[in-house]
């Protein structure tokens, strides 16, 4: 029997729960493929080639978690009961429980869910989110903004004025003795220690991609660690790669004459994503069918079904469900900040408590800023070593120290990403960097653009810049003479495995006016403002270093081609990107695209097992023998990956369509028999205006390709699953006769209009488990230049003019391109001057913080009609598409960090650079 | 508890009884269904909550729907972004915000829209030089806050609904 489309995929999961994923599809809306379709045979006309969401965003559809009530589910009650989590502002007293009967009588809500209640559950928190579910009372917060009880209220007005009694009356929560905060052990401490070979191409002496990662064995009373070589019990041999950093530090401080040594400190600050959607769920527990009903909006679909499973697993028959149905929706911004969120329990907790009836569970600004998750502060102390005679860098150490918050998250991978980045783009052939991920009672930061690597780029991007101007050297030309270029080894001891176009973007920013009339622009600066020109270049990896992506690519007998992936929109514009690169393909731009689908790939069967970031080599290979194994089924988005993992499965599944539906079917028509030699040229053809155009035969219909291979029941349908640890898993699968070798772990087609089958894959190569010591391998680099005026004596600051040139691969959408640049841009200005979380009890977890005291950039904060965007090329036409979301951001705040020194002559060394800032140094 | 009534787009509803303080973003969104318009600072500092209020005298003007309770709303007249197209049909505003990529997550597209509607209907009254026209783009759209895109393609969205038909917003 043929599933209904909700219950179209489904796993046993590991608690023995069934779980159902599916595509929102709700009653009373516009039906999803209509309104997520453009160009389709309704909306071409109208609009032409734009992003396939379009109409539904500029008409009010139904596509946010937060536009979703219980009326609007096919099969609900109708009536929607709210949910308020309740999050403590004090981790420093005892917490004592809330003060209920002071709210007004209208505003009691009829359950109180807390830690007892979870407790006598037997739910759990997930190790992911390792701590505490809600904080019992009793014992002092772990947190800010931890949550301490979640109160479920039949009626909106009920829970309305329950809002916002507890967001003006702190009373309501009672608090006791004075604890002070409580510690707990760092999240991450790691050591990455480099010593190059004596020449560019002999092998390294020392690095972590030959040895290891390395890690402390010993912490201070403060819980610092403690770097000195001291040997540890169990993990890499720390003591030999700390007694080379330690070399390297002494090279530092030995004063050579030769050398330029500069030593500083740089702090940023942390701040807050500020997607516009504040996090949403809407749940209801359907007790007779045992379902749990969530609909969720995050940017990691798999990851929270699997948290839900976990926390539910050891639940009593009585209060554990039998299944979850877990619907995704659209976001309303995510940039980091909605990738392993432990939101979606506490949605499924206020369903699981309030059975029978649908609930709401929605954070309001206040609540965002007090729970959601933020970008980790850094403390950075660095220090760089370059020869006074060649301008090249000699040696660079760092160490760093992140605010991970009181919830663990994504602390150890951004700690990470960050020191792997710390030498930018630059071969240092001595490179010792520490980081610690300390856990500190502030609000759990996690992912967000950027993710540790703006942190750290723009420490050496300014500190590069300072050492310029001692040793009187161009600011670009040192930079040129210091490039890690291809084939050279970054930090972690391994290349970049892609392009690299830094040199090409160096020139750029050279000869752009911008730069090169900087003299002239300073010195025709008008009386009273101060002009000052910076730039920066900087490189971003795109990848995690287990990255999933699922495609299904079909084409009807009319030459419709129908897409779904699992990557989530979260405004990136993924399945447009999709449906470009399968266009190319197959000819015709897609009629129906849907994103967030985990529910249409059922027939590849797919199974796991394992971390794929730690599995050793043997396990892989055990696991490898069954053809249904791959190292992970679904990964989080990001818009950084969006062109490179999630078009991939798609691209390769629209390959095996063309090669073996529409080519064997264009063959026939025609007349071209086998044994022909041209049977095998399908890679010179091409696509022009739907016709398929092959040099002396006359141009073929798409319409009438894919009528004729329907007819011949010749390939129709395919669906794949790739895989990435910095390089794709490949594998051969029995097609034609062939064996067809793709970038792809899995695969399963469909002919004519039958069901789709899947293939034993007759030949597989995961990447090694040992790439999982690689840093980076996967990067794309960005420069920016600006130009900006102070006024004397306010400080206000504007920038006058700006140009950032990227490099991304194939341009897949060029507008979605320009648009993330345009974005990283007022990103990056917002981080450099304008926003700014105070840590601890000033900061959001006091659940006071809004817009207005969080200040991002508006529109008369950015030069509008003088920011000059540049993409270049890519290096071949078959050149694929490389991430480049983050790094767009990235370079804007050093060269605006740059531009203010050329500016005032004062470096600042902490962000933001407030107009209250810039008044004191040019007063 | 007050009696409700109003128009939108075009269309009467109430009389409906709601509290005094319920805010119009939660009426439209909670009693109504209208999640067109969203809430997303709920202190009108971002404007995603806008809706286009249309006097008697026949100007308009975008008001907040976070901080604003409902029954300041009583026999009004307004428009939502549901309302725009007509029988499918998309307005030239709208049509240009798809056609530029003027949004990336699209959640504050709703606010952009009244907002620069508003402007566009201001313009058809008053006509402005061309030479002002950026900067009147500018100080029409700079209250409304977006995370995604930085602002350049809703400014140019505007700017070429305006360039496209310059006899009617021009002078």
């Amino acid at each position: 029997m043929q599933p209904t489309r909700r219950e179209f995929v489904r796993w046993v999961a590991a608690s023995g729960l069934t779980l159902a994923l599916a595509r929102l599809s709700p009653a009373g809306a516009l039906p999803f493929e209509a309104s997520q379709t453009l160009p389709g045979p309704a909306n071409a006309p109208l609009i032409g080639r734009a992003r396939i969401d379009g109409v539904a965003k500029v008409t009010g559809a139904k596509l946010y978690a937060s536009d979703f009530r219980a009326a609007d589910m096919e099969g609900w009650p109708a009536t929607t009961a709210h949910a308020l989590l309740v999050r403590t502002p004090d981790a420093s007293h005892v917490y004592e429980g809330l003060n209920l009967d002071a709210l007004p009588p209208q505003a009691r809500p009829t359950k109180v869910v807390g830690a007892t209640d979870v407790a006598a559950a037997a739910l759990r928190a997930p190790p992911f989110y390792a701590g505490d579910l809600f904080c019992p009372v009793g014992q002092t917060p772990l947190y800010l903004g931890q949550p301490v009880a979640l109160l479920l209220f039949e009626s909106f007005d009920a829970y309305d004025r329950a809002r916002i009694a507890f967001r003006d009356n702190r009373a309501l929560l009672r608090f006791g003795a004075e604890t002070g905060p409580r510690t707990g052990p760092n999240y991450a401490a790691l050591r990455f220690t480099r010593i190059a070979g004596p020449t560019p191409g002999a092998p390294d002496v020392y690095s972590p991609l030959q040895q290891g990662w390395i890690s402390p064995g010993f912490t201070e009373d403060s819980g610092r660690p403690i770097w000195r070589p001291l040997p540890t019990a169990e993990g890499g041999d720390y003591a030999r790669g700390a007694t080379y950093g330690e070399e390297i530090r002494a090279l530092l401080a030995a004063e050579s004459s030769d050398l330029l040594v500069l030593k500083r400190d740089f702090q940023t600050q942390s701040v807050d994503p500020m997607f516009l959607e504040p996090e949403c769920g809407l749940g209801w527990y359907e007790e007779g069918a045992g379902a749990l009903h969530l609909v969720l909006g995050v940017q990691s679909p798999f990851e929270a079904a699997e948290a839900l499973d976990y926390m539910l697993a050891e639940a009593p028959a009585t209060v554990r469900p039998k299944r979850l149905d877990l619907d995704f929706a659209s976001l309303g911004g995510g940039f980091g900040g909605r990738d392993h969120t432990p939101f979606p329990l506490y949605a499924g907790l206020a369903a699981l408590f309030l059975p029978g009836r649908p609930i709401r569970l929605a954070h309001d600004r206040y609540q965002q800023f007090q729970g959601g998750i933020k970008r980790h502060a850094f403390h950075m102390r660095s220090q760089i070593g370059i020869d006074r005679a060649t301008g090249l860098i000699s040696a660079f150490a760092a160490d760093h120290v992140l605010d991970g918050g009181g919830l663990a998250n994504y602390s150890p991978s951004v700690a990470t990403v960050g020191a792997t980045a710390a030498t930018g783009i630059y071969s240092i052939p001595k490179v010792d960097v520490t980081t610690v991920a300390e856990h500190t009672r502030g609000v759990t930061a996690g992912s967000m653009r950027g993710y540790g690597t703006l942190q750290t780029m723009t420490a050496i991007e300014t500190l590069i810049d300072e050492a310029a101007t001692a040793l009187k050297i161009d600011p670009v030309d040192l930079r040129r003479r210091n490039l890690l270029t291809a084939g050279g080894r970054t930090m972690t001891g391994n290349p970049w495995t892609v392009s690299v176009r830094t040199p090409e973007i160096l020139d750029k920013l050279d000869a752009h006016p911008i730069w090169r009339d900087r003299a002239a622009r300073k010195a025709a600066a008008p009386a009273g403002v101060l002009v000052g020109t910076g730039l920066a270049c900087c490189t971003k990896d795109y990848g995690t270093g287990a990255d999933c992506s699922l495609g299904r690519v079909e084409i009807d007998a009319q030459g419709h081609v129908t897409l779904h992936a699992d990557s989530v929109e979260m405004g990136n514009g993924i399945g447009t990107a999709i449906a470009r690169r399968v266009a190319a393909i197959l000819g015709q731009t897609a009629d129906a695209v849907t994103v967030a689908r985990i529910d249409t790939f059922q027939e590849l069967g797919l199974v796991t097992s394992g971390d794929p970031y730690s599995m050793t080599q043997a396990t892989q290979d055990a696991a490898a023998k069954n053809p249904r194994w791959v190292p992970a089924i679904s990964s989080a988005t990001s818009a950084s990956i969006g062109a490179h993992v999630g078009t991939q499965a798609a691209a390769q599944a629209a390959r095996v369509l063309f090669r073996f539906g529409l080519w064997p079917a264009a063959l026939d028509l025609w007349g071209i028999k086998a044994g022909d030699p041209r049977e095998f040229l399908w890679e010179e053809a091409f696509w022009q205006d739907g016709f398929l155009i092959m040099s002396g035969l006359p141009p073929l219909a798409q319409t009438a390709i894919a009528a004729e291979a329907h007819a011949r029941k010749g390939i129709t349908g395919a669906m794949a699953h790739a895989f990435s640890r910095w390089a794709w898993a490949q594998a051969a699968f029995p097609l034609g006769g062939l064996d067809w070798a793709a970038e792809i772990d899995a695969l399963a087609v469909r002919q004519g209009d039958g069901p789709f089958e899947v293939l034993d894959r007759s030949f597989v190569f995961f990447p090694p488990t040992d790439y999982n010591r690689i840093g980076t391998a996967f990067t794309s680099s960005c420069g920016t230049a600006v130009r900006v005026e102070i006024n004397v004596p306010g400080g206000e600051i504007r920038i006058a003019q700006a140009y950032s040139v990227f490099e991304c691969g194939e341009v897949l959408v060029p507008e979605l391109v320009q648009g993330q640049a345009q974005g990283g841009f007022a990103m990056g200005v917002g981080y450099a001057l304008l926003e700014n979380l105070p840590p601890f009890e000033d900061g959001p977890g006091n659940g006071q913080w809004n817009l207005g005291d969080y200040v991002i950039a508006r529109a008369s904060d950015l030069p509008l009609h003088a920011l000059e965007i540049e993409v270049l090329p890519p290096v071949s036409p078959k050149e694929p598409p490389k991430g480049m979301a983050e790094v767009v951001m990235i370079p804007v705040v050093p060269a605006l960090l740059n531009a203010i020194f050329d500016a005032t002559g004062h470096r600042f060394q902490s962000l933001p650079v407030t107009s209250a800032m810039l008044r004191k140094v040019i007063s | 508890m007050t009696a409700l009534s109003l128009t939108i787009n075009g269309t009467p509803h109430g009389p409906i009884e709601v509290r005094d303080d319920l805010s119009m973003n939660d009426f439209l969104r909670e009693v109504l269904g209208m999640t067109g318009t969203k809430f997303a600072c709920g202190a009108a500092q971002c404007l995603s909550c806008v809706v286009i209020v249309d006097d008697d005298d026949g100007t308009s003007a975008t008001r907040p729907t976070c901080v604003t309770p409902a029954i300041s709303f009583n026999g009004t007249q307004i428009r939502t972004v549901e309302g725009h197209a007509k029988e499918g049909k998309l307005t030239a505003l709208q049509k240009a915000f798809v056609a530029h990529y003027a949004f990336q997550c699209g959640y504050c597209t709703a606010g952009f829209l009244n907002e620069a509607q508003v402007f566009l209907e201001g313009l058809q009254a008053t006509p402005i030089p061309r030479a002002g026209l950026e900067q009147a783009i500018l100080e029409s759209l700079d209250g409304h806050l977006c995370r995604c895109s930085g602002y350049v393609r809703y400014h140019g969205a505007v700017r070429d609904v305006v360039l496209a038909d310059p006899a009617r917003y021009l002078r």
